[in-house]
C-alpha cells in the first residue's frame, strides 16, 4: 500500500480554464483564473495511494484477496493484453470544497467556480503526478502503462467504486463512498491502469480518450 | 579523482540466473547460495571491475520486513561483504549497496524522515562493520530519503559515501529534483562521490552527468542501464549490446564520471566493453568550482553572488508585530503563512525568510510543520530563521533542500549550537556581527567580529560558499552614522571577504516620517555599495521601483531593457475604461456594466441613475431585468459563458445591494419564492449554487437548503415558505430516482409548488417521467423557466 502525496507547485491554469467552461471565451480576466488558482492550491492537501495486483485479462479478474471480477466490456476491452493493474486513489482533501462553498454564500460566485475547476484541474494533476512516479518503476520492470480508467467511463458500470476503494486502499488517505457512491472528498479519483510488457518498437497507448468516452456531448469541458 | 574506477552491473538477473526463484528474497542467497553470489562478483572482477557492490540492495531492516527477515539484517549485510571480499582477494574494492525502501518520506510519503534515518543507519553499520570499502547509497528518487540515507552512513561510519539519484526523460527525479540542485545540496552534505544509475541508458546520462560534474567538486559516478527493457518473443530484454554500452561509457568519461558502471541489463560482458573502452582514456577535464553561495529547495538551485542580480529574500513569514499572522500560528493553522509564501514568491521573491517566533507554542514542531509544507508549496529555497537550536534542527531536517540559517551571531551558544547543525545538514549561514557584548558601531568594528564568526565556522567544517554577511542595519534617527557605517561595511565586506551581503533594511528609518521614502533611498545606496540579497517586503512597490531602476543602472539589467519594458507599463494611459461608458444613458451603462461585469462600477452608475432621478422599478427592469435576457441569449448562443455569466450576477447582486441602500423603503418586487436544494445521497451542489446564485440575482426569493438534503425537509421548507417552485438537483443516476421520491412527497403533502429539475444525469424525458414541471439544462436557462412558471 505505498502512499504518494504528489507535490502541487502550480495548478494548470488551461485546464482550468477548460473545466470552468472557458474554452472558447475571448478576453476572460486571466487574472481571475491564477487567483482560483492560487487559492485552491493554498487549501489543497494532496494524498495518494496505489497497490499492484495481478490481472487475469480473458476472465476479467483482479487476483486480489478476494479476487474481484471487472464488469463491462469497454475496461475489459482497455485491459486486454494486461498481465497486472494498479488500483490508485487521489484526493485533495475537503478544504476547497468547504471554503468554495463559503464564497458561493458570499456572493464570491465567479471565484467559487472557477476555484472548483482549479480544484478539478489539481486533482488531475496529483493523479498525473502518481502515474508520473509509477512509470519508471515499471519501465524498469519491462511494463508499460495504460491510461487511467475509472467506474462509470463507459460501461463500467458504478457498482464497482466500492470495490474499487477496496483494492486501491482508499480508505488510508482519508477517501469514502456516499451510500449513492459518490466520492468523498468530491474532488477525489479512483482509477485503474493497466500494465502490459512492453513490446519491440511498439506504440505507448497512453493517450487517454476519456472525454470520447464520455457521454455528456454537451459538457463545457468537452475536449473536442 | 586520480583514476577510473569501473563498477560491476546488474546482480538481479545474474542471481535469477544462478537459481533465484521469482518471489524469494535475492539477499538470502548470501547465506543460503553464497557460491552463486561469489561467482558472479569474480565474473565481473575477471571482466574488470575495481569496484563491485555487495548483494544488499534490498537488505535494509524496512525492505526485509517483506520477506519477514528483518531480524536477520545484520547477518545477511555480513556475510555479502565477507563473500565480496573474498570473491576480491584485494583485486577490487567493496561497495556496501543501500537501496531504497520503496516508500516515499514524508510528506510526499508515510515514512517519517527519522524512520528512514534508522533504517539506513542500521544498514550502513552492518556494512562497515563488515569491512565495506564504500557505501553506495543508490536508485533513490526522493532527496529526502537521500537525505535521511546520507546523514545516517556519515553518522555510522567513516568509510566514503556515493550517492545515487535515478533520474526520468526530463533530467529530473519524479520528485522533481534536478541533478544540479542534488549535486549542491549532497556535496554541501559531505558526500564524497555524487552519481545517478538506472532508470535511463547511457545516452540520457551524459547531460545529466555534465550537470552533476559543473556543480561539485566531488568525483562523479554513473551507472546506466542498457537502454529501456522490452519483450521480444516472450523475454525481456535490454536492448544495448556490450560494445555499444562501452562506447558511451568513453563519452561519459568526457562527461566527467571517473566512476563508470552498468545497472539493469548490464553483464559481464558489458563491464569488459567499458573497462577496455575507456582505458587509457585521459581523465575529463573539470573546471575547478569557485565556492558560491548556492542554495536549493526540492526543485531548484538559486544562487547569491556580486556577479548575479539582486536576490530578494522575502520577510513576510514573520510573526513579529502581526496579531493575525500571531494568532493563527498560535491555533496551528499555516493558512496565512502559506498565502504568504505564494503571494511573495508571486511578487518576485527569489528566497523566503521562515520565522515562526511565537510565544507559548512548541518552536520545533511549528518550525518542522512550516518547513514541511511551504517547500511542498513552492520552489523559493527557504531561510530558516530563529534563535532555538531545536527549532532549527527540525526545520533543517524536514527541509528537502540546501537551507540558509538566518542566523549566526558570535554569541557563544549560537558558535557553539549553530555552526554544528549547518555543517551537518549541509546549510549556509546568514553570518551576524554581533557580539555577547552588543552591536559593534563601526564597521571596522563589525568586518572584526566577521572574521571570528568566519574562523569559527570554518574551524566546524565550513567553507567559502557558505556564508552570506549581513551588514546590520542600525536607525539613523538614533544615530546619525548608521547609513554611513553600512554602506562602508558593505564595501569592506566584498573587500575583504568576496562573500555575498545581505540586510533587513526598513529598521534604518525608525521614528522617521515618511519612511517608504528613506529606505528607498538607502536602499538604493546599498546596491550602489555592494548589497546582493536584500531581506525585504517585496510587495512594497516603492522598494520594487527602486530595484528596478538601480538594475537598470548597475548593469544587472544591461541598456535597462527590462527596465524600459516595465516603465512602459507603469506609463499606460489610464481611464480608458470608465471614458467609454459616460457616452451611454444611465440605464444603458447599468446595463452594459452588467453584461461586462463591472461589479465595481456598477454602484456608482446606480447612484448616479437613482440621483438623476430615475426610479429603482425603471432601473431594475429596464437595466438589470433587461442585461440579464441579453446575457441569457449570448449564453445560449454560445457567446458567454459560464463564469462570465456568474460575474454579472455578482455585478447584479451590487446593484441590488446599492439600490436597496439608497431606497429602503422602495420595495422591489419579487418574482416568486424558489426552495432550492441537491437532493439526498448526493452532495454535489456547483450546479445547485450556480442556479442559486442566478435566481438570487433576478428578483427570486431564494431558499437554500443545500446538498444531500431529505425529501421531508424539501417538503417541509416548500409548505412553509410557500415557495412557487422547488428546484432540485442531482448529479448522478444513482441520485436521480430521489427527484421522484421529493415530487411524489410533495403532492402527498397538497404542497402546490412548481418543480423545476436539473443536473448532469437528468434529461427532459426524465424529468417528464418524474412528473416534474420544468426540466433546466444549466442555471441560465434555469432562470428563463422560473420566470414562465411562476406566470402560469
Amino acid at each position: 500500500m505505498p502512499i504518494y502525496n504528489a507535490p502541487l507547485l502550480a495548478i494548470d491554469a488551461q485546464e482550468t480554464k477548460r473545466y470552468a467552461g472557458l474554452m472558447k471565451a475571448r478576453d476572460f480576466a486571466a487574472e481571475k483564473i491564477l487567483e482560483a488558482c492560487d487559492n485552491a492550491r493554498l487549501l489543497a492537501q494532496p494524498r495518494g495511494i496505489w497497490e499492484i495486483y495481478d490481472y487475469d485479462c480473458q476472465a476479467q479478474m483482479i487476483k486480489s484477496q478476494p479476487s474481484c471480477q471487472l464488469q463491462g466490456k469497454k475496461i475489459g476491452q482497455h485491459l486486454a493484453g494486461c498481465e497486472k493493474i494498479i488500483a490508485l486513489s487521489v484526493t485533495i482533501g475537503e478544504d476547497v470544497e468547504d471554503d468554495i462553498s463559503a464564497r458561493f454564500k458570499d456572493g464570491e460566485y465567479t471565484l467559487a467556480l472557477l476555484m472548483d475547476a482549479a480544484a478539478t484541474a489539481a486533482v488531475e494533476q496529483i493523479a498525473d503526478g502518481m502515474e508520473k512516479a509509477l512509470a519508471p518503476k515499471m519501465a524498469a520492470q519491462g511494463f508499460a502503462m495504460k491510461w487511467r480508467f475509472s467506474p462509470g467511463y463507459g460501461d463500467w458500470p458504478l457498482e464497482q467504486q466500492p470495490e474499487l476503494l477496496r483494492l486501491a486502499q482508499a480508505d488510508k488517505i482519508g477517501v469514502s463512498l456516499t451510500t449513492s457512491l459518490m466520492l468523498l472528498p468530491r474532488k477525489s479519483i479512483t482509477a485503474i491502469i493497466g500494465l502490459y510488457r512492453k513490446q519491440e518498437n511498439s506504440v505507448p497507448s497512453h493517450q487517454p480518450e476519456n472525454c470520447a468516452l464520455c457521454s455528456q456531448k454537451n459538457c463545457p469541458a468537452r475536449k473536442v | 579523482m586520480s583514476k577510473i574506477e569501473i563498477f560491476d552491473g546488474a546482480m538481479g538477473t545474474m542471481l535469477q540466473a544462478g537459481g533465484l526463484q521469482p518471489g524469494a528474497c535475492p539477499e538470502l542467497m548470501n547465506v543460503e547460495n553464497p557460491d552463486v553470489v561469489k561467482n558472479i562478483h569474480r565474473a565481473y572482477i575477471e571482466a574488470g571491475a575495481t569496484i563491485i557492490e555487495t548483494n544488499t540492495f534490498g537488505a535494509s531492516p524496512l525492505k526485509l520486513e517483506h520477506y519477514g527477515l528483518t531480524d536477520r539484517m545484520a547477518e545477511l549485510n555480513t556475510a555479502a561483504v565477507a563473500i565480496a571480499k573474498e570473491a576480491a582477494r584485494g583485486r577490487a574494492k567493496v561497495a556496501g549497496s543501500m537501496g531504497p525502501t520503496g516508500r516515499f518520506v514524508e510528506p510526499l510519503g508515510d515514512l517519517s524522515f527519522d524512520e528512514a534515518y534508522d533504517n539506513f543507519f542500521a544498514q550502513a553499520q552492518a556494512l562497515a562493520a563488515a569491512g565495506a570499502d564504500y557505501l553506495i547509497i543508490e536508485t533513490c528518487i526522493d532527496i529526502q530519503e537521500m537525505r535521511a540515507a546520507l546523514l545516517a552512513a556519515k553518522a555510522a561510519c567513516n568509510i566514503p559515501v556515493i550517492c545515487q539519484l535515478s533520474y526520468s526523460e526530463d533530467g529530473r527525479t519524479v520528485t522533481g529534483t534536478d541533478p544540479q540542485a542534488a549535486a549542491i545540496l549532497l556535496d554541501a552534505m559531505g558526500a564524497d562521490i555524487i552519481g545517478v544509475n538506472c532508470s535511463l541508458g547511457p545516452e540520457e546520462l551524459v547531460p545529466i552527468v555534465k550537470t552533476l560534474a559543473e556543480n561539485c567538486n566531488c568525483p562523479i559516478s554513473v551507472l546506466p542501464n542498457a537502454g529501456m527493457p522490452y519483450l521480444k518473443d516472450g523475454e525481456t530484454v535490454f536492448p544495448m549490446g556490450p560494445a555499444d554500452f562501452g562506447q558511451w561509457g568513453v563519452k561519459l568519461l568526457e562527461a566527467g564520471a571517473t566512476y563508470l558502471g552498468g545497472c539493469c541489463g548490464t553483464t559481464p560482458e558489458h563491464i569488459r566493453e567499458l573497462a577496455k573502452a575507456v582505458k587509457g582514456q585521459p581523465l575529463p577535464k573539470r573546471k575547478k568550482q569557485a565556492k558560491k553561495l548556492w542554495l536549493t529547495s526540492r526543485s531548484k538551485a538559486v544562487c547569491i553572488d556580486k556577479e548575479l542580480p539582486t536576490r530578494l529574500i522575502g520577510e513576510r513569514i514573520n510573526p513579529t508585530g502581526r496579531k493575525k499572522l500571531a494568532a493563527e500560528i498560535r491555533e496551528g493553522s499555516l493558512l496565512g503563512v502559506k498565502k504568504e509564501a505564494v503571494n511573495q514568491v508571486k511578487a518576485g521573491a527569489h528566497l523566503l525568510d521562515v520565522n515562526m517566533g511565537v510565544g507559548g507554542i512548541d518552536q520545533a514542531a511549528a518550525m518542522q510543520k512550516a518547513i514541511t509544507e511551504i517547500a511542498q508549496l513552492t520552489d523559493a529555497p527557504l531561510a530558516i530563521d530563529t534563535s532555538d537550536a531545536q527549532a532549527l534542527e527540525a526545520g533543517l531536517k524536514a527541509y528537502p533542500g540546501r537551507a540558509l540559517i538566518n542566523s549566526v551571531s558570535y554569541e557563544p551558544e549560537r558558535i557553539a549550537e549553530f555552526l554544528p547543525l549547518a555543517k551537518k545538514y549541509g546549510a549556509a549561514i546568514l553570518c551576524l556581527p554581533i557580539t555577547p557584548d552588543g552591536v559593534p558601531k563601526t564597521a571596522e568594528e563589525r568586518i572584526d567580529v566577521m572574521h571570528k564568526i568566519i574562523a569559527a565556522a570554518k574551524e566546524q567544517g565550513l567553507d567559502d560558499g557558505d556564508f552570506l554577511l549581513d551588514a546590520l542595519v542600525m536607525t539613523v534617527s538614533a544615530d546619525k552614522s548608521a547609513c554611513y557605517e553600512v554602506l562602508i561595511t558593505l564595501q569592506m565586506y566584498r573587500e575583504r571577504f568576496g562573500y555575498p551581503t545581505t540586510m533587513g533594511l526598513s529598521n534604518i528609518s525608525f521614528g522617521l516620517p515618511n519612511r517608504p521614502l528613506i529606505n528607498s533611498t538607502f536602499f538604493a545606496m546599498c546596491l550602489a555599495a555592494g548589497l546582493d540579497a536584500p531581506i525585504m517586503n517585496p510587495y512594497d512597490e516603492s522598494m520594487q521601483n527602486t530595484l528596478m531602476a538601480a538594475a537598470a543602472l548597475l548593469a544587472d539589467d544591461p541598456n535597462g531593457l527590462a527596465y524600459s519594458k516595465n516603465a512602459a507599463n507603469l506609463a499606460a494611459p489610464k481611464g480608458a475604461a470608465t471614458a467609454k461608458v459616460t457616452e451611454l444613458t444611465p440605464l444603458a451603462a447599468i446595463k452594459q456594466a452588467v453584461i461586462d461585469g463591472e461589479k465595481d462600477e456598477v454602484p456608482i452608475l446606480v447612484e448616479n441613475a437613482l440621483k438623476a432621478g430615475i426610479d429603482a422599478n425603471t432601473i431594475t427592469e429596464q437595466a438589470l431585468t433587461a442585461a440579464m435576457t441579453d446575457i441569457g441569449v449570448d449564453f445560449g448562443a454560445g457567446r458567454m459563458f459560464l463564469p462570465q455569466v456568474l460575474l454579472s450576477a455578482e455585478t447584479m447582486r451590487a446593484a441590488f445591494n446599492k439600490i436597496k441602500e439608497l431606497t429602503p423603503v422602495s420595495q422591489s418586487p419579487e418574482q416568486g419564492t424558489v426552495v432550492i436544494a441537491t437532493v439526498k445521497g448526493d452532495v454535489h451542489d456547483l450546479g445547485k449554487n450556480i442556479t442559486g446564485a442566478l435566481l438570487a440575482n433576478s428578483g427570486f426569493k431564494l431558499i437554500d437548503l443545500g446538498k444531500d438534503v431529505d425529501s421531508t425537509e424539501i417538503v417541509k421548507a416548500a409548505i412553509e415558505n410557500k415557495a412557487d417552485i422547488v428546484g432540485l438537483c442531482a448529479l448522478m443516476t444513482t441520485t436521480m430516482v430521489q427527484i421522484d421520491k421529493v415530487i411524489e412527497d410533495l403532492k402527498t403533502a397538497g404542497c402546490a409548488a412548481k418543480v423545476m429539475v436539473g443536473g448532469a444525469a437528468v434529461t427532459q424525458e426524465y424529468a417528464d417521467s418524474a412528473g416534474a414541471d420544468a426540466y433546466a439544462p444549466d442555471g441560465v436557462k434555469a432562470v428563463e423557466l422560473a420566470k414562465e412558471l411562476v406566470k402560469k
